[in-house]
């Protein structure tokens, strides 16, 4: 029987929303560290608004939904669903307020697309923006990277409950360590060391192309953040470009390629585990699916005669592809040139490798590896099955820190999610040819809303439609979450609805 | 008191699977890039000959 939620249940979820509430609280005055450092005083009391209205909102929540009932499964997949709608209009509030983006409903987006990690963005003027509300937007970027919920359960419960809202809300179905707050930490300890080697990479990078020292440091900080989070955002408008350095290029490919991996995976192979490397399945799959990639975009944009040389094809071609496949986001070329130059073929390919997306359990988003690879070894079991006499047993494998039987309970479960992003990527273009854009660049930005990805082909912006930027703002928090835990937060809304229904 | 105690080989020996597993890491993508870059010259290559 499908549980319904009662009034009590609401009250278990409301109070612990409005706790993670508290936690955007505090997180909204990390930007003010830097507003100070940069003596943008102007600045600091949008944060300290949003920070107050975070506060009061969540508080007055808890004086009235304080409950002593446990948090349950289905509590907790209705609480990763909403935490991200619930954070989505607190967070917008300085960007609307500091006049970043034109409206409040463009500052929704962009708080949707860094809380999702994706990178699209309807901020106006990027490169002129100060300097803490750059940060903002990337540290956005890190927080929901590592997980908002993840964050929030370091810091609010112990209990053990809280590893099933941590991975099951966002397919991060395997733990490290059963502990949560073990688990909190291992992830914040991997990302914060990426990180750090990044910052300090990219700012050496930079400084040795000849940017002074404060800007390198200061674009070190957030690219790196952007790039291990699978982001996007860019302190500049013309993004990883912005300093026409294949090294600096290189280094965000490094960066983004090791943010794209499983958190298991790190913590696998930097515990000592280094045949990972060789046998893990979604290496192998994201190593074979981006090799693919790139010899059939590469090929198709020689062969179209868009580029001639191999050290061009690899900066453009095999960054694109590179940075759809991690669902980063981040561009050494232009939304005007990909929609002008680029051919529709490749555009399309392009969507379709923003939608296979990064591992699982990682900073990125989209179907994710492990179930690419999963549909592809079913696929071979089918043929293998068929090619065999009837009496035999097929039997398949495959390896993700430990060997697991390929069953086909499984195999269907990858193929449903699979299905999802399908009917979300199907469903979004046809919003989008519906507000007049043609069929080719709407496939490759719907696909990079729902992959959360952030490449752009001149549709995001602020002139925009309304309904187009709702449905973006919907099609980014349902990609993050991989769909199911929507579909069960409108299964339970649904239901309540019926029995209130019943009962009058 | 703290960096006249601290020993580097201490250090690495301590630390030595996390290092390496970075090193790993850092190994995959540069084995990732050198794969796409042959295949860009692969390809240039071939349409020169074509």
């Amino acid at each position: 029987m499908i549980p319904y939620l009662t009034k009590e249940d609401f009250k278990v979820i409301g109070f612990n929303l409005c706790r993670i509430g508290n936690v955007l609280g505090f997180l909204l005055l990390v930007p003010i560290i830097v507003a100070v450092i940069y003596k943008e005083f102007d600045i600091v009391p949008h944060f300290i608004i949003a920070s107050a209205v975070t506060f009061i909102l969540c508080n007055v929540g808890i004086h009235f939904l304080q409950t002593d009932k446990k948090m349950e499964l289905k509590h907790a997949l209705c609480l990763a669903a909403v935490a991200w709608i619930f954070c989505m209009p607190l967070a917008a509030i300085p960007l609307w307020s500091t006049g970043t983006t034109g409206s409040y409903l463009d500052a929704n987006f962009d708080a949707m697309s860094g809380f999702t990690t994706t990178g699209l963005s309807l901020a106006q003027g990027v490169d002129h923006l100060p300097y803490s509300i750059n940060f903002y937007r990337h540290f956005l970027q890190f927080v929901g990277g590592i997980g908002i919920i993840v964050v929030s359960l370091m810091i609010l419960s112990k209990s053990e409950i809280s590893s099933v809202l941590a991975f099951k809300g966002e397919a991060r179905d395997m733990g490290i360590r059963p502990n949560i707050v073990r688990t909190s930490r291992i992830i914040l300890g991997i990302a914060l060391t990426f990180m750090v080697l990044g910052a300090v990479l990219f700012s050496v990078v930079a400084i040795s192309e000849g940017a002074n020292v404060g800007t390198s440091v200061f674009d070190g900080v957030n690219y790196s953040m952007a790039a291990f989070s699978t982001g996007g955002f860019a302190p500049h408008s013309q993004s990883i470009l912005f300093y026409h350095s294949t090294l600096y290029e290189i280094v965000a490919l490094v960066m983004f390629l090791i943010g794209s991996f499983n958190f298991t995976f790190h913590y696998a192979v930097l515990s000592g585990k280094r045949r990972e490397i060789f046998k893990n399945i979604e290496i192998k799959t994201v190593f074979i699916t981006l090799t693919l990639s790139t010899l059939v975009i590469a090929g198709l944009l020689l062969y179209f005669n868009v580029y001639s040389s191999a050290s061009i094809l690899f900066r453009k071609a095999f960054f694109q592809a590179a940075s759809a496949h991690t669902t980063t986001g981040f561009g050494t070329i232009n939304s005007a040139q990909i929609a002008g130059l680029w051919p529709s073929a490749v555009l399309f390919l392009m969507s379709i490798i923003m939608i296979l997306g990064a591992c699982a359990n990682s900073t990125g988003g989209g179907i994710k590896a492990i179930r690419v690879g999963i549909i592809i070894k079913s696929f071979f079991r089918e043929i293998k099955k068929a090619l065999s006499p009837s009496s035999a047993v097929v039997t398949e494998k495959y390896h993700h820190i430990e060997d697991t039987p390929l069953t086909d309970t499984i195999a269907r479960g990858a193929m449903l999610i699979a299905l999802g992003y399908v009917i979300l990527f199907v469903f979004g273009t046809t919003v989008t040819v519906l507000c007049g854009y043609n069929a080719s660049n709407s496939m490759y930005e719907t696909g990079s809303a729902v992959g959360n990805v952030g490449l752009s082909s001149g549709i995001t912006s602020p002139a925009m439609p309304a309904p187009l930027k709702i449905t973006y703002i919907f099609l980014m928090w349902a990609g993050r979450l991989e769909i199911i835990a929507v579909l069960v937060l409108i299964g339970f809304v649904i239901l309540a609805l019926r029995k209130g229904v019943r009962r009058r | 008191m703290g960096l006249r105690s601290f020993s580097l080989r201490a250090f690495l020996k301590k630390n030595l699977d996390f290092i390496a597993g970075i090193l790993g890491e850092v190994g995959l993508t540069a084995a990732i890039m050198a794969v796409a870059f042959a295949i860009c010259v692969l390809l240039v290559l071939i349409k020169s000959v074509v």
